[in-house]
């Protein structure tokens, strides 16, 4: 029982890591250096946030979310296509954006500092009555309830992602302006427009994971909720090597050691629990050390 | 050597002036669409930053006392991106920089003063150093890019300070904190500003800055690893150790951020407690870039940033609002600042902007 609360819990944990990487991968695949998916991420969770606390309903408050994500991505996309910054530079600059942002505006709006009152929170798998399904229903139902409704539908998303990439014309563009835009332009393809569209909808899922940490797991939003995890997002970008399903691999590992990292702070309570914290950060660099042999990325990578 | 030659020169000498004060002025135009948003007066926003950085004397210690680690976090991620790298883990290598500057002094304390002030701050800088070698290493053995492992060495540090400071570090009280490093190893006031005092750290950093921009404009050294930003390749083929000198730049860029950490325990502090750098670590990127991360002008940055930073409880007492304003400013700077670089773009050739042809002087000037 207990592993498949362990399983469980690193689904719940993976979710927003995946979400992150997903959005990420679009970005990156057409050919946009994409250090901002922590800012996207909190810009979505404040959003979330907020808009169920206008609206009053948890799924408004997902499209909020996305929206502000996609709000990131519009800037990230201006910037560094329109104005032709320095990618890096605009990430880092929209990350600060991003914390500095949310700070105010949970000041101007909750007159609070640090956490937002409590909203609704997304419904859980329990409240779809699990058990009617037939097989898995009851093991959902025990071990499963608690997660978030979100992050089926997370892993649902990486899924699609993949097939988009490896099945639609429009990830081959995509694919196209990242690996050669002068090739797609040659083609007929507007590259900017490609590039533009493909940071607005990775910053529309990146959001989404911001959400998934506001109102899927805690029902408020806390000052760097991210605690970077979009950088781990990169991190998983990295270590999967741009590719889809090695990226869900990826994605996994980082919420497996997030998730034990809970697990084994309840085990072994004797240790430090700074330990426990700094866990997935800890396996991410071991693992990226580990890493050998060639990694492609896409050849136009952060170039115009 | 024709006017239009000397006039181009003197321009990108003046370069780095430019962009910030181009960026400033973005930056207060931002200021007051904010205000509005804010519902504070435009003026008042501006003049309370004001007030905040430079109104009264103790403002204006508190923001030059600020100074030296935005100074130094800055000059670190300049040399480093003069060597074509970009170390965003300023905050984890001043974090442990402070840490073991000041766990140095308080168990070496028996050493001899002469001894024991500039060693405390030595072990800061080293340690620094240390903490950006496993970032240089990913990036030149599994090509890695230096900004996620530094990102990440962040968490680790800042956790590990934690750690060490509430358990086998702290001074057994319940406030995370550290003992106080031995008067031999303070650095004395220097100057009485208001009811606070300046030491020489400011003046250290500054002579610091001036040395490193010697070095990087009018040595063959620095020569040298500005070749690895802007070329490599042709770097390489002339004979130049990229890798080396990259290694070596990234390490001393490190370095400065302890020395960051280290100033800051020995000359303000006097002890190292949990949560350390308030964010210092970031504003570098800030110091740097606004200059063109040019170390040489990164004292006109510096004073800016720092105003911002001694400005921010001043916004929450005077006007209301969230501390946090000063990291949308900060933001807005930078972004303003990255859209002058204009990168190159591949293939095909564009109508130079209405803006460019306005402000550019001819590339190549007629004889």
């Amino acid at each position: 029982m207990a592993s498949l609360q362990l399983i469980s819990l690193t689904i719940g944990k993976t979710a927003p890591i995946l979400l992150a990487c997903m959005g990420g991968l679009i970005s990156e695949l057409a050919g946009v250096i994409n250090f901002a998916l922590e800012g996207m991420m909190l810009t979505g969770a404040f959003l979330a946030v907020w808009l169920t606390f206008v609206c009053g309903s948890p799924w408004i408050g997902l499209m909020g979310g996305a929206l502000g994500g996609m709000f990131i991505g519009f800037l990230h996309s201006l910037v560094c296509l329109k104005l032709r910054a320095n990618q890096i530079v605009s990430s880092i600059a929209l990350n600060l954006l991003a914390a500095g942002v949310t700070g105010v505006l949970l000041n101007q709006i909750f007159q609070v500092y640090g956490t937002s009152p409590s909203v609704g929170k997304l419904p859980t798998l329990r409240q779809f009555k699990p058990e009617s399904l037939p097989f898995i229903g009851n093991w959902i139902a025990t071990a499963a309830g608690d997660l978030s409704i979100l992050a089926p539908l997370a892993i649902l998303l990486s899924f699609l992602t993949m097939a988009f990439f490896k099945w639609s014309v429009w990830g081959l563009h995509i694919r196209a302006c990242g690996e050669n835009p002068l090739a797609a332009r040659t083609a007929g393809l507007s590259v900017t427009l490609i590039r533009f569209s493909a940071v607005i909808v990775g910053g529309a899922l990146a959001g989404m994971g911001g959400a998934y940490l506001s109102i899927g797991e805690l029902s408020a939003f806390v000052e760097h909720i991210t605690q970077g995890r979009g950088y781990l997002a990169i991190a998983a970008l990295i270590l999967g090597r741009w590719k889809p399903f090695g990226i869900l691999l990826a994605a996994l590992l980082f919420g497996l050691s997030e998730a034990s990292s809970e697990w084994l702070a309840v085990t072994w309570a004797g240790l430090p629990y700074q330990l426990f914290l700094a866990l997935p950060y800890l396996v991410c660099l071991a693992v990226l050390m580990g890493q050998v042999g060639n990694k492609q990325a896409p050849s136009s990578l952060g170039r115009l | 050597m024709s006017v239009a030659k000397g006039r181009q020169i003197i321009r990108e000498k003046l370069n780095p002036l430019i962009s910030m004060v181009s960026a400033l002025a973005v930056g207060i135009l931002f200021c007051m669409v904010l205000a509005f948003f804010l519902g504070v007066g435009s003026f008042d926003l501006i003049s309370a930053i004001w007030n905040g950085a430079w109104g009264g004397s103790n403002a204006a210690a508190t923001t030059l006392s600020k100074a030296t680690p935005l100074l130094l976090t800055g000059l670190s991620v300049s040399v480093a991106y003069q060597a074509g790298l970009l170390n965003i883990g300023c905050e984890g290598q001043l974090t442990l920089g402070a840490l073991s500057a000041a766990c140095f002094a308080i168990s070496a304390s028996r050493l001899p003063e002469l001894l024991l002030m500039p060693l405390t701050v030595i072990v800061g800088a080293l340690v620094g150093g240390l903490w950006a070698l496993p970032a240089i290493w990913l990036r030149q053995k599994r090509n890695i890019h230096e900004v996620v492992s530094t990102l990440l060495l962040n968490y680790v540090a800042i956790y590990l300070a934690d750690y060490l400071v509430r358990g086998p570090l702290g001074d057994g009280s319940a406030m995370a904190r550290t003992a106080e490093i031995p008067p031999a190893s303070i650095w004395p006031v220097w100057w009485k500003l208001g009811t606070l005092g300046l030491t020489a750290a400011p003046l250290a950093a500054l002579i610091l800055a001036c040395i490193l921009h010697i070095w990087l404009y009018r040595t063959c050294w620095g020569y040298e690893v500005i070749a690895c930003k802007n070329n490599p390749f042709a770097a390489r083929s002339a004979g130049i150790a990229v890798n080396r000198w990259q290694t070596r730049t990234f390490l001393l860029s490190g370095a400065l951020a302890g020395l960051a950490g280290a100033l800051e325990v020995v000359a303000i502090h006097h002890r190292f407690y949990a949560a350390f750098s308030p964010g210092y670590g970031f504003d570098g990127i800030t110091v740097a870039f606004l200059v063109n991360n040019v170390p040489g002008w990164t004292w006109l940055s510096t004073i800016l940033i720092a105003g911002l930073r001694s400005a921010d409880k001043w916004l929450q007492l005077s006007l209301g609002i969230s501390p946090n304003t000063i990291l949308v400013l900060q933001a807005v700077l930078l972004i303003a600042v990255a859209c002058q670089s204009r990168l190159p773009v591949t293939g095909i050739a564009r109508w130079r902007t209405v803006f460019g042809r306005l402000f550019r002087y001819p590339d190549q000037p007629q004889q």
